[in-house]
């Protein structure tokens, strides 16, 4: 009930707004700003969401938590249409978060949930607020630096900052760089390399704005950089990768290795740290809970034994049993631990991941070919603008972003 | 081509929920099988119009329109009292 602190004092006579009975004046709702509503999803307190969009905005992206969170979807017209049947499917014995498409509909709900009684707070900026929020946390940290993820939740998007001894890297930056900046500058570093795993299909990559910017090279492989669909060449500027490059940050060694797959040119990336840390920035090769589907390329026949060689041959060449697995998404938020980091030992993994299971390539196929999820149109445009085929101001990259990735194969 | 209305109510630049917080109570106003025109200029009111409608007990969407003002635009509605 954190958020009851942000409600204006109540006047001095008014009693807890929690046991309030309906004949006093009703609180007003509270404000729950997106951070605040990531914490308590990541909390997995009894939490009720209602969602006051129009049904279609629904469909196309809504919040989702873990186990103790509930959505109910009811437009804020029916609120206006008729009250008490609007009202009747919440029930009064749950914290309510009312959300909307700006503010203003679940602050009008709000206010008419809390003056029936019930413990109800708003979510400031509506959806978009939501969408764009971003998350910051520490992986590991070691004498040597640390690993930082920087999330945003409501698209399952994870990228990572890599900070050692004055210098950084970051691994799979998402759209808007500010936050990269703001990292690097407060860990008292400075930019050496910016690296994509892959060209990414359901994300604009911030990588090249990050290189300009600063004039760190932008890695990417040069197969990726070659549209698949279109089989045009990227006009934005990037340096290849080789298998097994090597790039000092500080103390520690980023290493390079080719996980082809999810794309032709694909990496991962292994971090080794001098007192043994080990991580592997999967990119959308390996997730916690499932893998990269090999078809966003349009080659997924041709893709898929690749695939099948990089699981089951290239990934336990380059892992040690603890070495921690940071991949670019997650499909649910209970793949995140209450510290809401992302990430498993190798060994975890291994023994719980579903694409690691023993399969022959016959089998690995038709397990892929049965668990492909729906192609977003939208995932062509967004390779075409990662590489400079298309030019996208922010209006675009918003409807092109819309919804969270669907990268992994479904369940 | 243009829809027949016998009033019209003008929303132009307030924000959700207002534009259809108004309608409600104007149309509630108007007699049965009489049209409202509604001018908004909050681009979601074109999907929430229409979802209102579908549910509301007492409303038919007749018709929707996207025009332009002085290089804004307007979102024009057009709904029936039913009952
Ligand atoms: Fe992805």
């Amino acid at each position: 009930m954190t958020d009851l602190s942000l409600m204006p004092a109540p006047a001095a006579t008014a009693a807890p707004a929690a046991v309030a009975p309906l004949t006093t004046a009703p609180a007003a709702p509270a404000v729950v700003t997106a951070a605040e509503l990531y914490a308590k999803l990541l909390a997995d307190a009894p939490l009720l969401i209602v969602d006051v969009r129009n049904p279609a905005e629904f469909a196309r992206m809504r919040i989702e938590g873990r186990e103790a969170l509930d959505v109910l979807n009811i437009p804020y017209y029916a609120f206006i249409e008729d009250e008490d049947d609007a009202a009747a499917p919440i029930p009064t014995d749950r914290e309510v978060v009312v959300v909307c498409a700006k503010e203003g509909s679940s602050e009008y709900v709000a206010e008419l949930l809390a003056a029936r009684g019930m413990a109800v707070s708003y979510l400031a900026g509506g959806f978009p607020a939501w969408g764009n929020h971003v998350d910051v946390r520490d992986v590991a940290a070691g004498a040597w630096g640390k690993v930082i993820q920087i999330a945003r939740p409501a698209r399952g998007d994870l990228s990572f900052v890599v900070v050692s001894d004055g210098a950084a890297a970051v691994i799979d930056p998402l759209r808007h760089t500010a936050v990269y900046h703001d990292t690097i500058a407060a860990e008292g570093a400075s930019l050496a390399v910016v690296l994509d795993t892959h060209v990414h299909a359901d994300h604009i990559s911030g990588g090249p704005a990050l290189a300009a910017a600063t004039g760190a090279p932008y890695h990417v492989h040069a197969y990726d950089a070659i549209h698949p669909i279109d089989m045009l060449p990227a006009t934005i500027p990037y340096t290849s990768l080789d298998d097994g490059q090597t790039f000092p940050i500080g103390a520690v060694t980023v290493t390079a290795h080719w996980f082809p797959g999810h794309t032709l040119g694909q990496f991962n990336f292994r971090l080794d740290a001098p007192d043994g840390t080990s991580a592997l920035f999967t990119g959308d090769g390996i997730f916690l809970r499932s893998f990269g589907r090999p078809d966003l390329g349009g080659k997924g026949e041709a893709w898929t034994p690749l695939l099948y060689e990089s699981l089951t041959e290239r990934l336990p060449a380059i892992v040690h049993p603890h070495t921690l697995i940071l991949p670019a998404h997650f499909s649910a938020l209970d793949e995140a631990g209450a510290d809401g980091v992302f990430s498993a030992p190798y060994a975890a993994v291994a023994a719980t991941n579903d694409a690691l299971r023993h399969r022959d390539l016959a089998e690995f196929t038709a397990y892929v070919l049965g668990h492909l999820p729906v192609f977003p149109p939208e995932y062509v445009q967004i390779k075409r603008v990662n590489i400079g085929l298309l030019e996208a101001g922010e209006q675009l990259a918003d409807e092109l972003e819309l919804g969270k990735n669907i990268c992994a194969l479904s369940a | 081509m243009s829809t027949h209305f016998d009033a019209t109510l003008d929303v132009k630049g307030a924000k959700c929920p207002m534009p259809l917080v108004k309608s409600r109570k104007a149309i509630g106003d108007l007699p049965v099988g009489h049209v409202l025109q509604v001018i908004a200029t909050d681009r979601g009111s074109i999907a929430d119009f229409q979802g209102w409608a579908t549910t509301a007990k007492n409303i038919r969407l007749v018709a929707q329109e996207t025009t332009a003002e002085g290089g804004q635009d307007l979102y024009v509605h057009y709904l029936e009292r039913t009952a």
